[in-house]
């Protein structure tokens, strides 16, 4: 009974997957289906441009959606998120500092990234003490706050480009910046992370005391999440620039669906992040045509009611 | 056994156990007495090695096996010799009372035990439920039935009766001294003297000035030394059975100097 149900579920999520894949490659200013008979720059649009595209926005949202199901654990506020939290927003701000100072270089870029993040989860993190509303407060204005830092280094910029500020402030996943296969591998090795913690995970879920008392190190596995969701956040603002509420809107949609266990959970979330981005991606290239949306603005539009919903449902 | 040697536990600056030696013995249920902020929760943090103590040692000493200092061993370890339970865990994310209990039992758990938990603590029909949708009243339930999961010598409750009514509560007093008298020890902060008094082997009476009084319930528990404790007239009376029980003047009594 419970295995024809766990078989249904990997299908429908594969079915859907494979759907949603096709019609990403195929959609454009103009639709290209990937299994004709394909001209040369059909085929260069589709596996040089789209395809990429389409590995990047995959691993970018299964990123976010695992961060911010380690990051709602981790501060057991299921509202909890990079983006939320302000750590997307300060890992921008490290990103396009390194990208002023060293232009050019992956390497720092990724890791001003990473630098930001560390500041951004600093920052807010120095707030927890005053409970978990006031947090998310706190999360919420510094976010507003890196967004203004961003917005100032950005202008400061000789050359200025409104669309390369646009990118970084609202996410966009055709820069390319790290190589699709790679990210996709580093999406596979933060779920095979996060699978590897997701017992004490579980624990963790009934707060900090009582997994202490069912035999979890709890020092331990926050500072392994720590470095994870603040990691993860990183490559994926290093990608893609700061996409908000993928985090947020992925992990509950999955716990309403699989329940609160994190293996079933984790799984669905990187997969369902990953194929949320994707559809968020063929729409903001297609729906005002050819003029592309940033992808942030898309999933800011589904993510913020999700948000305010919960937030309610919460207080009630 | 849990033998605590000249323990010293601060909160905020404050002495709230000071030089405290004690060996809490197996197959009984200690209770813990004493005004709010005296010091109940903290000691069984302490207990439980999930805080670190100023000054002194906890060991456990568990038959045929060398004595364990709580400060030296791994979560793992003390997991597997000590359960405790506080406040009502959290309900954000929507765990069932299923996966609840679940969680409790860890990797291999016990069908039977699971079904005599259910029963014992009257939750048969809430398993498929949120746990946030209970009562808090119900969600206690849901935590003693959880720690029967763990089939560990020392248990550490913490006010395991608060949210229950009148029926459950005596359900939560039968089953603890079931388990005592299987030799698990029991140690539990209760706040009702009523229920104190019909359970405690022993008790250990806090006033948060840093002195612990303990020893057996039957010499400690008087009216006397319970008035004092609390600031409030306390009267022994007897009860249907003819056993004796503490009953606290609510209303009227000169509550500043009884």
């Amino acid at each position: 009974m419970k295995n024809n149900r766990n078989i249904v579920t990997c299908l429908a999520g594969t079915a859907l997957l494979l759907l949603i894949s096709y019609i990403a490659l195929g959609i454009g200013d103009q639709w290209i289906s990937p299994f004709g008979s394909l001209s040369h720059d059909d085929a260069l649009i589709v596996w040089q441009l789209r395809f990429p595209r389409l590995l990047t926005a995959f691993a970018v949202g299964g990123m976010l959606a695992l961060a911010g199901a380690w990051f709602q654990v981790l501060l057991g506020n299921p509202l909890a998120e990079p983006y939320v939290l302000g750590v997307a927003g300060s890992a921008s701000v490290g990103a396009v500092s390194a990208l002023v100072m060293l232009p050019g270089s992956t390497i720092a870029l990724t890791a001003g990234a990473f630098a930001g993040a560390w500041l951004g989860i600093f920052a807010v993190m120095s707030f927890a003490r005053l409970g978990q509303n006031r947090l998310l407060l706190a999360g919420v204005v510094l976010a507003a706050f890196w967004s203004a830092v961003l917005a100032l280094i950005l202008a400061l910029l000789p050359g200025r480009d409104l669309v390369v500020a646009f990118a970084w402030m609202m996410g966009d996943v055709s820069r390319g910046t790290i190589p699709s296969w790679l990210l996709l591998l580093l999406w596979g090795l933060a779920l095979a992370c996060g699978m590897a913690l997701s017992r004490s995970l579980d624990a963790l879920l009934l707060g900090p005391r009582h997994a202490e008392a069912l035999g979890v190190d709890v020092k331990l596995l926050q500072r392994r999440l720590l470095w994870s969701a603040s990691a993860v956040t990183a490559l994926a603002v290093s990608a893609a620039g700061t996409i908000g509420f993928v985090g947020l809107v992925i992990p509950h949609l999955m716990r309403l669906i699989f329940g609160s266990m994190h293996r079933p959970v984790l799984i669905a979330s990187a997969l369902g992040g990953g194929m949320l981005l994707m559809m968020a991606d063929s729409a903001a290239r297609t729906v005002l045509a050819p003029v592309e949306l940033p992808v942030g603005v898309l999933t800011a539009l589904v993510g913020v009611p999700v948000f305010l919903y919960l937030l309610v449902k919460r207080v009630r | 056994m849990l033998a605590v040697a000249d323990l010293t536990l601060l909160r905020g600056g404050n002495r709230l156990v000071e030089s405290f030696s004690h060996a809490f013995a197996a197959g009984n249920v200690h209770v813990v007495l004493g005004p709010n902020g005296a010091g109940k929760s903290t000691l069984l943090l302490a207990l439980a090695g999930m805080i670190k103590a100023e000054s002194g040692d906890v060991n456990v000493v568990i038959r045929g096996a060398a004595a364990r200092s709580v400060a030296s061993c791994s979560r793992q370890t003390l997991s597997q010799l000590m359960a405790w339970q506080g406040d009502l865990p959290s309900a954000e994310f929507g765990l069932t009372v299923g996966q609840r209990l679940l969680l409790a039992a860890g990797d291999s758990p016990d069908e039977m035990r699971l079904c005599a938990a259910v029963d014992a603590m009257d939750i048969e029909g809430l398993q498929h439920r949120d746990m946030a949708a209970l009562s808090s009243g119900e969600r206690q339930r849901v935590e003693l039935a959880a720690i029967m999961q763990r089939d560990v010598p020392i248990w550490l409750l913490d006010e395991p009766t608060s949210h229950l009514d009148l029926r459950h509560q005596a359900a939560a007093l039968a089953m603890l001294r079931r388990e005592a008298e299987r030799g698990r020890l029991i140690v539990t902060v209760l706040h009702d003297l009523l229920q104190a008094s019909s359970i405690a082997d022993e008790v250990l009476l806090l006033d948060g000035s840093g002195r612990v009084e303990a020893g057996a319930a039957k010499t400690l528990l008087t009216s006397q030394r319970a008035s004092e404790l609390f600031g409030l007239p306390v009267h022994v009376c007897t009860d249907g059975k003819g056993q004796p029980c503490l009953l606290p003047e609510f209303i009227g009594g000169n509550h500043e100097t009884a």
